[in-house]
Order: C-alpha cells, then structure tokens, then sequence
C-alpha cells in the first residue's frame, strides 16, 4: 500500500521468476583507485548462470581480471557481508537505482535492461576504491541523535514496561533500518562531503575535522526515523530531548525539504515521512518548551 | 538571542528556528494575505463598483496605516520568505532526472514556482504599487481601481505574465500548505498524508480559478463607464466633505476631466 502511493516501485520480490535466454550479459563499472582520483568506466564481460545476483557477478568480475577488450586490469574491490539485505553493506547504484547488489538479481535486471548492467559506487559518499564508499558520515549521524537505549552500566533493572500492540507495530518498522545510506543517497538535500587530509594534520586531526564537517551538514532520513524510534521506546525516552537538540541543531529535521524521495527508495520500506512528520511535530513543541522554560 | 560570534555561526545555530519562521511566514501573513487580494479582485466578477467599494474600505484606514499595514505584514514577509527561500534552494541539489517520483517532481517545482514568484511579485509590485509611479510603473490608483486595473492588464504580455505569476503563486502556496503539514507535524500516517493531498490539490485548484477569473473579470471591464462611476464617486466624496457640489447622473458632468 506504501508502495503504491509513494513511488510505485515493485518489491523485487513480486516480480517474475522468469530465466533469460542469454551466454553472456555485459557489466559497466565506474572504477577509481583512491580517493580523490579519477574515476573511469571499465566494461566487463560475464557468463550468464541461472539465479546470479550483483555480486555473484563482480565475483565473476575479480577472479576473471580482465576487461572485455582483453587488458589485465586489477580485481574490482565492493563491499558486502551478510548477502541476504540485513547490512546494507552493498549499496550501489545498479542501472542508476540506489539498492543492495546482493538482492539486485541478474535475472530481473536482465528484464529491464537485455545484455547489459551498469554499476557505479554511490554519489553521496566519498569513493575508498571502486565501489567501496566512505559511509562514517551516515554513522556519525547515529550517533549524533543518539539511537541508542541508555543502559550502560552493572544494574539488573528488572523488566522493561509493558508496550501496546500499536506502538509496537508503529516502532518494527522503524528498526528494520539497516544503515544502507538509500535514503541518503536519493535525497535533494544530502549534499556529498568529501574532506581531504592537509599534509601537516594528523589522522586524529584530520577524523576530528571530517565529524566536525559531518555535525553540522544534514542529518539524513535514516537518523530522523531512529530519533523517532528510540524517542518512543519507553528507555530510550529518558534521553528524548537529547536527540530533539540534535535534531533542531545545525544540520537537523529542518533542512529537510520534504521531497519524499527517501521514502520512495528506502530497501525496507520504513515509513519516513511519518518519522519525518512525528520528528516535526515534537521537534517544534521541544524547542517552544525550551523557550518558554528559559 | 544573545549572540555575540559572526553572522554565519548565528545563522547556522538558529537554523531551526528561522526555517520554522519561514514556513510559518509562508502561511501567515504571504500565504493568507494572497488569498485575501485574490478574493478582493475576484470582485471584480460582481461589479466595477463592488470591486471599488473593497478596494475603499481597505483604503479607508488612511494611507500613513495602510503603509505601515503593508511593510509589517506583506513586504518584509515577503521579502524574508523570499530572500531565505533563495538560501534553502541554494542547499539543495534536485535530482528529478534519476528519481521521478510525483513528490520529487513537486520539490523541483516547489522551487521553481518559488523563483518565479519572486519575480512576478517584484514586477508586479513596480506595475502596480504607487511608490513605482515616478519611475513609469504604479499603475494601479486606488480611486480608479477598476479602470486603471483594466487598463494595465489589457495588454496580451501582461495577461501572459500575469496568469504565470499567478499560477506559481497558487501552486507554491498549496504545495508549500502540503509539505508545511509534514514540516510542523500535522498529518503524519499515510493515510492523513493522502487525505492532505486532495485538500491542498483542491485549495491549489480552487485559488488558480480564482486567480485568473478575477483577470478575465479585468480584461471584461467596460473602462468608459468604470472611469464614469469612478468619477461620480470621487466628485460624491467630495461633496460629503463639503468641498464640491452634489453629483448628479446627468451627462452635464461628462465633458469635465475626471482627473486622474
Ligand atoms: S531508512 Fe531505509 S534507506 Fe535509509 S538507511 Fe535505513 S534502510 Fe536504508
Ligand atoms: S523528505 Fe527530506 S529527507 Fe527525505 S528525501 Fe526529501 S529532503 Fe531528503
Ligand atoms: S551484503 Fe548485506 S545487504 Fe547486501
């Protein structure tokens, strides 16, 4: 239903379980060695297998080592770790979509583009290698809103409060957020920073000065959902104004610009602009309480 | 407010609190006092003489009021909504090539209509306000309402201007209504977020026909015989005053310059 009104776009899911007549499909890399360098389009030639995904594929890529033309070139470098769309690890741009290579299936991108895919790392973040990306900023943003429960510490507190039903089912979504950085990447709004390291500044320096630039740029739809969901869960409450801070500071909910796009491409369908719209609501309220409690 | 470092930290720390005022500043007063001027030139539709009787009653405050009525609530809104709306657009880098979706197709153009506004307010204003007159704009004199108004609308380029200005007015006003409900939290589930969206659309729809309506009620005006009653009122007025001799209907007056 979600689907329907906000983008239209199919799970991957309920697609077809069709198998394509095909040899070999070709695969477009944008490459880059390091940060900061250059990147370029490598085309790569793959043998077609039944029930291949993106990385099935750059695996194929690495071992083979080869462009199409037939020059040696270094083993394509990506990121990836669970292989079932939990981490989020594996967030690229497939056919210019920003989703998860491991769910991104040879077969369905077969359907919408015969022959032929192209991969490139995702825009926001700073490039590593290929298509490894920087994602600290996405991270940073975590913890800036703190989406955490505070219970540090040797206490045994007993149970935690009962929850209604309803809370519970508005909440589930909310923690089904695998930090993939889709959000962030489809948003208007988030602008892709990329520091680099003076010569004379040291590593601790340098991370001191990249988190500072990370504090004051946009949060991001993914830490806005995550104020939301542990400012409902009844310990992680004991710090809610905390994260309102957060989120009214330089860089919070109000440079939003509701363009909804987050919640379009979001891998696992979380509701954010009803995060963004309940962070709206309390976020105003915080800041007219503060005021007048001044 | 107790700031003491440079501009830019100052602006940086209150971020929130000055794009909440620009939203709000949006609705009350840019936003309400848009659909009160439309609703007051849709008059026009009744009659010359209704149109005239609301654009007096809205003069009848004095002019020192009326000047201090117009920067507190419309220009220095306006010019704030205006000159922060150029700051947001700046920050922002639309992407409605890669991700079409309806809602990001309304950024865009919540931007767009934005720019647009801007200019069209600012002709706008030099055509018609009285403060532009030294300069060859000011048309628009408030004892001569509707023929003066009719007079400056009567040209095809600026029926044109006009009814594109107005357009991206409404528009931006009824979409900014819709994203001002997420940004302040008034309808937050899907569902209510539909709902918002046939309310905004019909307010948006509602306002444009409202908007050009009361143009083509300008482009239908009768200017001789507006500038006639026009004339009559003035000359009436003046009689109340004890300046002048009664007003009659008589065509003894006709051949006098009614002045402008
Ligand atoms: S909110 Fe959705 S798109 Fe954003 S990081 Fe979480 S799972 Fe990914
Ligand atoms: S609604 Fe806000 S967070 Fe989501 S894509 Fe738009 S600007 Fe970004
Ligand atoms: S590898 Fe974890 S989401 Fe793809």
């Amino acid at each position: 239903m979600l689907f329907d009104y906000f983008g239209g776009q199919c799970p991957p899911y309920a697609m077809s379980d069709q198998h394509p007549e095909i040899d070999s499909f070709e695969v477009r890399v944008l490459r880059q060695d390091a940060p900061g360098e250059r990147s370029r389009w490598e085309r790569h030639r793959v043998t077609y297998e039944r029930d291949m995904n993106v990385i099935s594929a750059l695996q194929k890529i690495a071992a083979q080592a080869e462009t199409v033309d037939g020059q040696p070139v270094a083993p394509v470098c990506w990121d990836s770790n669970c292989l079932e769309e939990v981490c989020g690890a594996c967030t690229m741009l497939i056919n210019g979509r920003t989703r998860q290579a491991c769910t991104a299936l040879i077969d369905r991108l077969m359907e919408d583009c015969p022959g032929e895919i192209e991969l490139r790392p995702m825009s926001k973040f700073p490039v590593i290698r290929d298509l490894v990306v920087d994602r600290t900023r996405l991270f940073r943003a975590l913890t800036k809103v703190k989406a955490w429960v505070p219970v540090d510490g040797y206490l045994d507190r007993g149970q935690g409060p009962l929850r209604s039903m309803e809370e519970q089912q508005q909440s589930y979504p909310l923690s089904e957020c695998m930090s993939c950085g889709c959000c962030l990447e489809a948003c208007p709004q988030y602008t892709k920073i990329e520091s680099t390291q003076d010569e004379s500044e040291s590593d601790e320096d340098f991370s001191a000065r990249k988190s500072a630039t990370y504090d004051s740029a946009f949060v991001g739809a993914h830490a806005i959902s995550q104020a939301v969901l542990f400012n409902t869960n009844p310990i992680g409450k004991f710090i809610a104004g905390e994260r309102l801070d957060a989120l009214t500071g330089p860089g919070g909910i109000q440079m939003c610009g509701n363009a909804q796009n987050c919640v379009a491409v979001c891998p696992k369908e979380i509701p954010l602009t009803t995060s963004i719209a309940r962070a709206g609501r309390s976020t105003t309220l915080h800041v007219l309480k503060k005021w007048f409690d001044r | 407010m107790t700031d003491t470092g440079p501009q830019g930290s100052f602006l940086v720390r209150h971020d929130f609190l000055i794009r909440r005022l620009h939203s709000l500043s949006g609705l009350v007063p840019v936003g309400a006092y848009m659909v009160v001027h439309l609703l007051v030139n849709s008059s026009i539709l009744a009659s010359t003489t209704i149109f005239q009787d609301n654009v007096d009653r809205i003069h009848s405050v004095g002019p020192v009021a009326l000047q201090v009525i117009e920067w507190v609530f419309i220009f220095i809104p306006i010019l704030f909504h205006a000159v922060f709306g150029v700051v947001i657009i700046a920050g922002g880098v639309p992407n409605t090539g890669e991700y079409r979706y309806g809602s990001n197709i309304r950024y865009t153009l919540q931007r767009a209509t934005g720019i647009i506004a801007f200019f069209f307010i600012a002709w706008h204003l030099w055509h018609m306000h009285h403060y532009f007159a030294p300069l060859g704009g000011g048309n628009f004199q408030h004892q001569h309402a509707s023929s003066s108004a009719a007079i400056a609308l009567s040209s095809l380029p600026v029926k044109i201007g006009y009814a594109v200005g107005v357009l991206a007015c409404c528009f931006h006003l009824a979409n900014g209504l819709w994203t001002m409900g997420i940004t302040w939290g008034v309808w937050t589930s899907p569902r209510a977020q539909k709902h918002a969206t046939t309310v905004c659309a019909v307010f948006g729809i509602g306002l444009a026909c409202l908007g050009l309506s009361a143009m083509s009620g300008f482009g239908d005006v009768d200017i001789k015989a507006a500038e006639e009653m026009e004339r009559l009122r003035i000359q009436e007025k003046k009689y109340i005053e004890g300046k002048e001799e009664r007003p009659t209907n008589s065509r003894r007056g006709v051949d006098r310059d009614s002045g402008g």
